[in-house]
Parts: structure tokens; C-alpha cells; sequence
């Protein structure tokens, strides 16, 4: 189970594939793993990061069921437009119509099996097989097969087996576009819960009411199981211990760093980190039955972001109030939540415009993408802080966020040790605050959201297979 | 644009050794020497979109100016930076080293090069390849070096892939 060391740093990437028998028979009757045994409220099992059985159940149970981030609706604006998207385990294509509706299609011929297209994004007509020339609209009908006759007249183009293959479910939320695998479960909106209405901020902070993906994407990579990621997001003891390098260094430039608007903000990331548990524990956190996190309370300080009063932030305030109002506009930019987590694998950040999505390559190989967006209607300015917040938290360089690549790999590398099985997750649980409608609140300092994103976990491995791709 | 006509041997001479000590200091880890070598309005950047115009529409791998590459190069050298435990070892092959004069206001010299980094920690050997763009100009003090960095420039040919930790400046 070990990781061999790498030649290269990009070796050719195995992206793991349910073993054929998973396919063949996608309920299998008796798997040798049963989820409930690998987690209780506190305490997890190694194996639930390093075991590949249990990675590949998790493909089938997780990332094939859950409605997962796609894409958004302005990297397709056009007919013909299209974008190529990890979907779990599966490359499927985010394509816009000719009618104006988006389609997600598997990349894949029903003839050989070949991937169509090869860019990660482009405009066409509509796809041709690079194999047999196998023709197809942008809603995925067949449209043409060269040699036809060479079937004696048993081929029929609307055969559904020969269409493009439709992901089964794919719904919009204001211009998020998300995706599920499975043909029934929950509806989207169901899913999303409370925080839906971190989608919602995004969306508002734009003064023309919308969002436009922008300034391209920056893709991290670790040698570890993807759940470190998202456990670590919302994990406010970590700070000042794993980041006090880049605390101790931005202290001592404080000056030079904050006498300059385009580096203050840079600065007040590295030195938030340096906060003490008193502070970090001040943060509320907020689990959501779905498996969702969210901190809130996390500018009132300062934390991550100075207060701005900037000629530039009063032109977008002013385009704000145009739009919203006074009362309205106080509620939007009051909003003070950060890094908030859509289980499985999304982490919505809606001051920056910023959305990073957790994609796992095999069960030590996980790579994180990050893509942001401008506000509609805002001055161009305002983007150079979301560039600016990306490239210091989400750079494979950020003085930050490689510490915590670090992290992840080393525990990769000690839960790959086969000596005490159990990892503890108990802190904080006595504080846990339970509401009417299943959230729980706890203070910053709680283990909360491990357990609350393994009970989401532990409720999909239990559940098996929802259904199959549609058609 | 750029004056493509030669420089005179002695200058050309001196710049593109200027490029080579450059990288030799980030291969001997004298990375607080490395900084000195930029002006103080110079600029360090790594985009990371092929043919990338500016940083300030498209995201970048590094895109820093000096304040924030002091705070860098002091992480570096910290007991607890954890992503340097052990530290990087880097080998940068420069060559293919093309200098010329600049005609933009405040750049005297353009210096082309081509760059390949080895690097290595903890038994795991990586490889970088790209161009480097230094724009230079001639330093007002003269001392301790001839030259200031405004911009040092690299474009790795992966710069759109998934990367692991990057730790040490190219």
C-alpha cells in the first residue's frame, strides 16, 4: 500500500477505474467492507484513507451518487461551447446546445469507447469520433456512421444505446451547474441545505446579479487521500502550528507589507494564522446534515481580509447599493463566512469569488483545482483580490497552503503504517449544539466537522449505489 | 520592443553571466543574496497559462514583488517551514542565454535564456523546463551588483498542470 517514490513529478496518471467485476455487477451482494465498522463519533480507521477497497467503494457510493460541482454556465455561453469536467471518476463534457440548454455528456464514443474531444475546452459544431468518424449533435444524438451498410441494415441511428451517454441528473443554481451520477436521490436544492446560501452570497456580492469564471485555474497536487483536504478546512487548531513559518516571516515585514494596499491583504492572511485558540475557538462553526461545513464570523476581526474603505471598493459598494439598497447591501457584504464546505468535495469562499473543488485521483493522489470569478458589474479591480487571494492560498507555491501539502502527505505516509488502526476525533465533541432542523453548531476548536463530513460518508457507503447513468 | 541588434561582447558578457549567478545562488540556497539582486519595485513571477499576458488577469504560480519575496526567503530558512524538512536540493541549467536592449521605459536589457530544473528532496526527483525573461536595468549605485532584476520571468512548459509543492524559486 505503500507509495512508490515518483521518477518524475507527473508520473502518467493511473486515474483509478472500478475493477471490471464492480461494473459488471455495480450492487455487488456481499463487499468485503463493511463502512459501519470503520468509523464511530470518535474515532475513524486508517483505512478509510489508505485502504484502495475502500477508495474504489467510495467511487461507487460517494462520487457516483452525490451531486457534485460541474462547472458554471458562463464557460459555455455560446452554442457549441464546451468544457471538459472531472465528474467523480468519470470526464464528461459541459457543452452548450444549439437551443440555448446545457447538456453533460460522457466524452466517450458508444462505437469503441474513444474519448471525443482532446482540449480541455473549445467550440464546435458537433463531435466527431476521432477513431470511425462517428458523428454526434451537441445534445449527444447520433447523427451519422460511416459503413453503414456494413451493418445489413441492423444499425438504427435513434438507438438509445448509441447515443451519447447523458450524465443523469444536471441542474443549475444560479449559474452553478451541478451533477449527480445517480438517475434519483435528493434534489439539489435538498442537498445543498443551508448552504445554498453560500452560493447565494457569490452571486450577490456581483452588482449586475451575475458571475463570469474567469482567470484560468490553479491545480495543486499531494500523495494523499483527498478527505485530508477537506478535514483540514475547517480545522482551526492546525493554524499556528503548521503555518508558523509564514507567521514568523510576515511579522517580521509587517511593515514594509502593510504600508502597500496590493500586498495588505497577503499580509493579513499569513498573519491570521498566527492567532491564538482563545480567537480561533470565538469561530462558530456550523455542520449541516448533508455532510456540510461552514465558519462563520471570520472577518469581524480582520481575519483574512482588512476592513476596505478604498476609493475602489466605494465605486463597487455604490454599484451595490444601486442595485440592492442600503438595508440589503448591508446583509450581503455582512456575510462573514468562510470556507464553506459543500460535501463532498467543494469549498465555497463567496468575498473572493473563489470556489476550490477536491478531486481524487487514487486513494493517495488527490489534486485540487481552483477557479474564481469576476462580479458582474463590479470595477475590474476588485478581480486583481481574488486573483490575489488564489494565488497566495491556492498556489502550489503559497506560503501557506504547501505546509499543508506537507501535512497531508506525512499523514498519507503514518496512517500507511499498520500500528494503532484508530484515529481520535472526540475534540470538542461535549460542545456540539444540536438544532431542530439536524444542524450543529460547535465552537472553532471542535473536531465537529470530521465527524459530521464521515457520518455524510459513512451514510452514502451504507446506502450502496443509487442508480445507474441514464440514457 | 526590443533592439535585436549585438551588444558589444564585453556587455553581452556581463549580462548573461549576471543571469548565470543568478541561478547559482538559488542552487547554493544564498537566498537572501538571490533577493538583492532585484530592484525594489522588481517582480517575480511564474504564470501559469501558456503565453500568459499579465498577472493581473490570469492567476499565476508565483507573482510576487519584492516585500513579499523577503517574507519567502525568510520562510525558507525557518526551523519549522515543514515543506523544507529535509530542504530542497535545486540544480538550474541555464543556456541558450539571448541579451538585448530594451526600449521600454525603465527596462535597459531583455536577457532570454532556456532553463531546466532538477530538484530533489526526500528521495523524489522532479524536472522543470521552460524559458526564463529577465528585464534588467543598470543598477544607479553600481553595488553590490551591476544590474537590478524588474522582472524575472519563467514559463514552464507544465505551468497549467497539477503541481506538488513548490517550495524554491525556478
Amino acid at each position: 500500500m505503500r507509495v512508490s517514490p515518483d521518477l518524475m513529478n507527473h508520473p502518467p496518471l493511473v486515474r483509478w477505474r472500478p475493477p471490471l467485476a464492480r461494473r459488471l455487477a455495480p450492487c455487488p451482494l456481499m463487499p468485503s467492507i463493511n463502512p459501519a465498522d470503520l468509523f464511530r463519533d470518535d474515532r475513524v480507521h486508517r483505512a478509510v484513507y489508505v485502504d484502495p477497497e475502500v477508495f474504489a467503494l467510495e467511487q461507487d457510493r460517494v462520487f457516483r451518487t452525490a451531486w457534485l460541482y460541474a462547472g458554471h454556465e458562463s464557460q459555455v455561453p455560446s452554442a457549441g461551447d464546451y468544457a471538459k469536467v472531472m465528474l467523480g471518476p468519470d470526464e464528461v463534457l459541459l457543452v452548450r446546445e444549439s437551443n440555448g440548454s446545457l447538456a453533460m455528456l460522457h466524452n466517450r464514443c458508444p462505437h469503441r469507447g474513444s474519448c471525443l474531444v482532446g482540449e480541455p475546452r473549445g467550440h464546435l459544431a458537433r463531435f466527431r469520433c476521432p477513431y470511425h468518424a462517428w458523428t454526434f449533435g451537441l445534445d449527444g444524438h447520433l447523427i451519422g456512421v460511416p459503413m453503414s451498410d456494413g451493418y445489413s441494415g441492423e444499425l438504427d441511428l435513434r438507438d438509445p444505446a448509441l447515443q451519447l451517454t447523458r450524465v443523469a441528473r444536471v441542474e443549475s443554481y444560479r449559474g452553478f451547474i451541478f451533477a449527480s451520477h445517480a438517475a434519483s436521490g435528493p434534489s439539489l436544492q435538498d442537498f445543498l441545505g443551508s448552504l445554498a446560501s453560500a452560493l447565494d452570497n457569490m452571486v450577490d456580492r456581483a452588482p449586475a446579479g451575475t458571475l463570469t469564471q474567469a482567470g484560468g485555474t490553479l491545480r495543486m497536487a499531494y500523495r494523499g487521500n483527498w478527505k485530508l483536504f477537506m478535514e483540514n478546512a475547517t480545522d482551526l487548531v492546525h493554524p499556528s502550528v503548521v503555518h508558523e513559518s509564514s507567521v514568523a516571516a510576515a511579522r517580521t515585514h509587517r511593515e514594509a507589507l502593510g504600508a502597500d494596499p496590493q500586498t495588505a491583504q497577503t499580509l493579513q492572511m499569513l498573519l491570521s494564522n498566527g492567532l491564538g485558540m482563545p480567537q480561533w475557538a470565538e469561530v462558530p462553526l456550523h455542520a449541516d446534515p448533508h455532510g456540510h461545513v461552514y465558519m462563520g464570523g471570520f472577518y469581524k476581526s480582520g481575519v483574512i481580509a482588512p476592513a476596505r474603505t478604498d476609493p475602489v471598493f466605494e465605486r463597487y459598494r455604490a454599484a451595490l447599493l444601486e442595485r440592492h439598497g442600503e438595508t440589503e447591501t448591508a446583509r450581503i457584504l455582512g456575510v462573514d463566512r468562510f470556507n464553506n464546505l459543500i460535501w463532498p468535495n467543494l469549498s465555497v469562499n463567496a468575498r473572493f469569488g473563489v470556489l476550490r473543488q477536491v478531486q481524487p485521483v487514487s486513494v493517495n493522489h488527490t489534486v485540487i483545482s481552483s477557479t474564481c470569478f469576476r462580479f458582474d458589474g463590479a470595477p475590474d479591480e476588485m478581480f486583481d483580490l481574488t486573483l490575489q487571494f488564489l494565488n497566495t492560498a491556492s498556489s502550489a507555491s503559497s506560503m501557506v497552503a504547501s505546509d499543508d501539502l506537507e501535512i497531508f502527505e506525512r499523514c498519507q505516509r503514518g496512517l500507511e503504517a499498520s500500528v494503532d488502526p484508530w484515529i481520535d476525533i472526540r475534540r470538542g465533541r461535549a460542545g456540539d449544539s444540536r438544532a431542530a432542523d439536524g444542524s450543529v453548531a460547535a465552537p472553532g476548536t471542535s473536531e465537529l466537522p470530521i465527524r459530521n463530513q464521515l457520518q455524510a460518508w459513512l451514510s452514502h457507503m451504507q446506502a450502496g449505489p443509487r442508480g445507474t447513468t441514464a440514457r | 520592443m526590443n533592439d535585436t541588434a549585438a551588444l558589444p561582447f564585453e556587455l553581452e558578457r556581463r549580462l548573461t553571466r549576471f543571469v548565470f549567478e543568478e541561478a547559482r545562488l538559488l542552487d547554493e540556497r544564498r537566498f537572501a543574496d538571490w533577493l538583492s539582486l532585484f530592484a525594489p519595485e522588481g517582480l517575480y513571477w511564474v504564470p501559469s497559462e501558456p503565453g500568459q499576458i499579465s498577472p493581473t488577469d490570469t492567476l499565476s504560480l508565483f507573482c510576487e514583488r519584492k516585500p513579499l519575496l523577503a517574507v519567502r526567503i525568510e520562510r525558507l530558512t525557518h526551523p519549522n517551514h515543514f515543506a523544507q524538512q529535509p530542504v530542497t536540493r535545486t540544480h538550474h541549467h541555464v543556456s541558450g542565454v539571448l541579451a538585448q536592449r530594451s526600449s521600454q521605459p525603465g527596462i535597459d536589457f531583455e536577457i532570454h535564456a532556456s532553463l531546466i530544473v532538477a530538484e530533489s528532496r526526500a528521495d523524489d526527483q522532479r524536472w522543470y523546463a521552460g524559458r526564463t525573461t529577465h528585464q534588467l536595468r543598470t543598477n544607479p549605485t553600481g553595488c553590490p551588483q551591476p544590474f537590478e532584476i524588474m522582472l524575472k520571468r519563467v514559463d514552464l512548459i507544465n505551468c497549467d498542470a497539477p503541481h506538488r509543492i513548490l517550495a524554491v524559486p525556478f
